[in-house]
């Protein structure tokens, strides 16, 4: 019996899930290009985020040098990725030197703005919920700096009517000896007065997280699922020697302080570029990617620590996650990786990780030819590269990223920002071979009282034995942030119970759901709603 | 054993490996290699449905990967937490040979005795259980199977018209920009309202007797199955621990021998195909005339009082089938179970044997089937009236004291009656309706006992074959 299975497993191929066909649109309306001189070596996110109200995934691209641009979604369901270019709001001289994009309804109207990050002053920009937005530094007291900032995350910290805000900054071109040791402080802001009844939030009390060791990219996260997220920064080393990843406490009505060693919290010294989050093992406690040069980190709360503080292990090796080189052509020198993000893109219930990856310009000791990876999760937990047969390993210089369906067909499709090449928009057409991918289940959250939204919500989705989680975050990646849909694959299971853990830490009951749905809960409803896409115009793509 | 040389020779003569293809006479095996399912669409119909039949009844063996050492019933792909101690467990399965084994009154395909009952569980967290206490599983009768390809047809139909309606009903939301209330209803049986909002949303919240999806899942006592296909993978498994290819292989398990019995790929996708299509060509039940007048009588005035008593209502005698053309894949399948899109479609044109069963068409042409059902779900079971309501498990979704309505063709030659088969007699089983069939079961039970009696003539002219 025992030879006999062991023949069995010999017979079986190694890569048997579903390799996602992911068909570069080329006629998308998207011709943005990421470009300009050093202070936009980094950078280069887009936001993915629904501006008029049709839960369509809507499109902001950062451009450095050349103009950020707005894009509105105009794919059928299940056709081609269409989208129309529309004025974003900001003055041409407000629109360059964009380096990315965050999107959250600010003043909770029910519209969602977006978060400008700049090399210069960050701007905050009220949408009107048709796809129009006006600047709104002066309504909400935000300063906006001079920085040059890479980094943002934002969250409702508990009770709050608005959000607080996190700002990642890089270099100080401008201090002694700049470049090298001379990253700038990032700065939190919480909304000051909170008022659940006014529409303009106050920002104009920013606190210094000092100090700053070149932030690419940040999150707030319920690392050790206590209900209060913290703030995870991951720092380049390139231009602060000494620097590290941090992770700050922020306790509510007090002011942030950062885990130490006696905390727990050990020095991580990388060139980090992009964070991911997902709790893979569904245990309440996220495991994190961090993108870097050369190895990939995957990291995961140490079981053997001592202390029950932040003590990561690094399970990348283990689990075939480090994507250190490039996994197609005849480069093997070290990759670069920046937007990282875990998402099931062949809805077999298995969380995968994308990262986008290119070289910062032409640094002669890493890869020159640097594909995108698309590490397919596996049934025993590793990672297996699958770049190369998705059809993403393009000869492109990737940062952010925007991972979402943008046709509403269930499917994950993919939209990469380059740096000086045009974006890149992926249409993920199914299967390799013939036919469908698992079945899948999109969710969409809201809520009243601020935080509709409900962003640091977690939905738990139930399927058989296992349990799917995913956290309603915006932050991480690189330079990118995403708000809408949030997708599950489910595999063969048809039924899930969803449960969400709203942001203040109220479980919700079981959802009893089909598959292959989107599916709207609004908290306190008894039921779901089912929502279906408008009928398309033309005939499906596939 | 008979079905050896005829399927030996069925191989030789189309180079398809069928039964027993690279086996010597004597193999103990039933499925022998696997069959693709590009190997399934070259065989002729009649010898697909040959296949399919002699897996029907073929009592599986360790050889063909029998047993589940380290799976659970489950329809979704669970391991079991440890081996299991026994390759058969009447309880929680494996639990038998072949189909047959139970699908086999009045005869291959048809129901079971009591003694064939199974224990449904769903397989995950208590997927072990050694006892019949209800809080582990539902005891459940075996249906018959005749007619089901025209079942899964009307099923199909009633799902593409619930769908239109929805659709119809979010297009006009949209476009007026205003809520829309419809009537949701097909083949003329009602399933609820439901309201769709100009934001594409709707609410099911009054949706009866379909899942909110408004696929009508028609098999399954509980009417939770989409298709033949679906019943049969998932059966399989559970009952044999025969695990298809298309469901627990490497595709979407990560393993070709998922079940860790020493056999991979255990039943392929062309092996499915002819047992669906085996179940689907299954003869109609059709009534019987009796020779003896009195009954001939009887059942004329007992066809009257099932309709007034309000028996007709849920038990339809017929419903109206547009296209008897069977097409697997299915249209409604999902992930596990081989889709439409997926691989070509292999069309059973079931007309033949409507016309042979002398099934009647109305003024449109559509086939008259005669189910004596609706394909709806009802709750079974009142305060005062709890008989059928003796489960204590929700199926998947699907709460305990809810059931799809019994097709009443074949009925005749299907006893015991009832979802755990507790009643010999259809007297019986008519007065253990509350419920949705409260009312009925009363003018039933109050009426004078020839009134009742011509129901039964009635009913016992319901055979699968005359």
């Amino acid at each position: 019996m025992r030879a006999l299975a062991l023949l069995a497993l010999l017979t079986v191929p190694a890569q048997a899930a579903d390799i996602p066909r992911m068909v570069e649109e080329t006629a998308s309306g998207i011709d943005q290009i990421y470009g300009g001189p050093w202070e936009f070596f980094v950078g280069g996110g887009a936001a993915a985020f629904d501006c008029n109200g049709d839960r369509l995934p809507d499109l902001a691209v950062a451009g450095g040098a050349n103009p950020a641009r707005l894009y509105i979604n105009r794919s059928d369901p299940g056709g081609a990725l269409r989208f129309e270019a529309v004025p974003l709001g900001l003055d041409d001289r407000l629109s360059t030197r964009v380096t990315g994009f965050y999107p959250l309804d600010i003043d909770d109207d029910g519209h969602r703005d977006l978060v400008v990050l700049r090399e210069g002053r960050n701007m905050l920009l009220r949408g009107d919920g048709a796809c129009g937005f006006t600047p709104a530094n002066t309504r909400w007291s935000f300063d906006g700096g001079r920085a040059w900032t890479t980094a943002f995350a934002a969250q409702w910290e508990r009770g709050a009517a608005h959000p607080t805000l996190a700002f990642g900054n890089y270099v100080d071109r401008s201090a002694p000896g700049s470049p090298w040791g001379t990253c700038e402080d990032g700065v939190l802001l919480r909304p000051q007065g909170d008022d659940a009844d006014s529409d303009a939030p106050d920002y104009s009390d920013p606190f210094a997280l000092t100090p700053g060791h070149c932030a690419l990219s940040m999150l707030f996260t319920d690392w050790n699922n206590s209900g209060e997220p913290s703030l995870r920064i991951t720092n380049d080393r390139q231009y602060h020697l000494e620097g590290e990843d941090q992770l700050w406490r922020i306790p509510p009505t007090r002011a942030p302080r950062r885990y130490t060693r006696g905390d727990g919290w050990a020095r991580l010294k990388i060139w980090g570029m992009g964070i991911a989050e997902a709790d893979l093992d569904a245990d309440g406690r996220p495991e994190y990617a961090i993108t870097s040069m050369g190895d990939t980190k995957l990291q995961a709360l140490d079981a053997e620590a001592e202390t029950d503080g932040p003590t990561y292990t690094d399970l990348a090796y283990a689990r075939g996650a480090t994507a250190h080189r490039p996994h197609t052509g005849g480069d093997h020198r070290p990759s670069t990786g920046w937007h990282a993000e875990f998402a099931d893109f062949n809805n077999d219930a298995l969380l995968d990780l994308y990262i986008a990856k290119g070289n910062v310009e032409a640094m002669p000791a890493f890869a020159a030819f640097d594909p995108d990876t698309l590490l397919l999760g596996s049934w025993d937990d590793t990672f297996v590269e699958v770049g190369e047969a998705a059809g993403i390993a393009l000869d492109r210089k990737g940062r952010g990223a925007a991972v979402a369906d943008f046709n509403l067909d269930g499917a994950l499709d993919l939209v990469v920002v380059n740096r000086g090449d045009p974006v890149t928009v992926f249409r993920n057409a199914g299967r390799s071979e013939a036919g469908r991918l698992g079945n899948w289940l999109m969710v969409e959250l809201s809520q009243g009282g601020g935080n509709r939204d409900a962003i640091g919500a977690r939905i738990s989705a139930r399927i058989g034995n296992r349990t799917l989680e995913r956290r309603v975050a915006v932050g991480g990646g690189h330079a990118s942030g995403r708000i809408g849909w949030v997708h599950l694959g489910m595999g063969v299971a048809e039924r899930a119970r969803v449960r969400v853990r709203w942001p203040d830490g109220d479980w919700s009951h079981p959802y009893e759901v089909f598959a292959n749905n989107f599916v709207l809960i609004e908290r306190g409803e008894p039921s779901v709603r089912y929502w279906y896409p408008p009928e398309a115009s033309a005939g499906p793509a596939r | 054993m008979q079905r050896r040389p005829a399927l030996a020779l069925l191989a030789l003569i189309f180079g398809i490996p069928a039964l027993h293809a690279a086996e010597p006479v004597w193999s103990e095996r039933v499925v022998g290699t696997p069959l693709s399912r590009a190997e399934a669409l070259e065989l002729p119909l009649h010898s697909l449905r040959e296949r399919g039949e002699a897996l029907f009844v073929g009592k599986f063996t360790t050889g063909d990967g029998r047993g589940r050492p380290m799976a659970t019933q489950a329809i979704i792909p669970t391991k079991r937490r440890r081996e299991a101690q026994e390759g058969w467990q009447r309880l929680s399965g494996p639990d038998a040979g072949a189909c047959a084994s139970c699908h086999n009154e009045p005869g291959v395909g048809g129901a079971g005795d009591f003694a064939a009952n199974a224990f449904v569980s769903e397989g995950f967290s208590s997927h072990d259980f050694d006892t019949t206490d209800p809080q582990f599983s539902n005891e459940r009768g075996t249906n018959h199977l005749f007619g089901a390809g025209l079942i899964e047809l009307l099923a199909r139909e009633m799902t593409a018209t619930l769908h239109a309606q929805r659709r119809e009903a979010l297009r006009a939301a949209r476009a007026g920009n205003a809520p829309v209330d419809i009537a949701l209803r097909a083949k003329d049986v009602a399933f609820g309202t439901l309201t769709a909002h100009p934001d594409g949303s709707v609410d099911i919240g009054a949706v009866e007797g379909v899942d909110p999806d408004l696929v009508v899942r028609p098999f399954s006592q509980k009417g939770v199955m989409t298709s033949l296909r679906q019943f049969t993978i998932n059966a399989a498994n559970a009952h044999h621990g025969m695990q298809a290819t298309e469901r627990y292989g490497a595709r979407w398990t990560g393993a070709g021998d998922y079940d860790e019995d020493g056999v991979a790929d255990e039943l392929g996708e062309g092996d499915i195909t002819a047992l669906t299509v085996f179940q689907a060509m299954l003869p109609a039940p059709v009534a019987m005339t009796p020779e003896n007048p009195d009954w001939i009588a009887a059942a004329r005035r007992g066809a009257a009082r099932f309709e007034t008593f309000g028996c007709a209502a849920c038990h339809r005698p017929a419903l109206p089938l547009e296209n008897a053309v069977f097409a697997d894949p299915g249209p409604y399948d999902m992930a596990g179970t081989l889709r439409g899109d997926e691989r070509s479609a292999l069309s059973v044109d079931l007309a033949a044997y409507l016309r042979e069963a002398g099934v009647e068409r109305d003024d449109s042409g559509r086939w008259l089937i005669p189910l004596f059902g609706d394909l709806k779900r009802h709750r079974i079971a009142d305060a005062q009236v709890a008989a059928l309501g003796n489960e204590l498990l929700a199926q998947r979704f699907v709460a305990a004291d809810v059931f799809m309505t019994g097709e009443l063709w074949g009925v005749a030659d299907t006893a015991p009656y009832g979802h755990r088969g507790d009643f010999d007699t259809l007297d019986a089983v008519i007065r253990a309706h509350g419920g949705a069939g409260r009312q009925a079961r009363d003018a039933y039970a109050d009426a004078p006992e020839a009134a009742r009696g011509d129901v039964i003539a009635y009913l016992r002219t319901l055979t699968v074959a005359p």
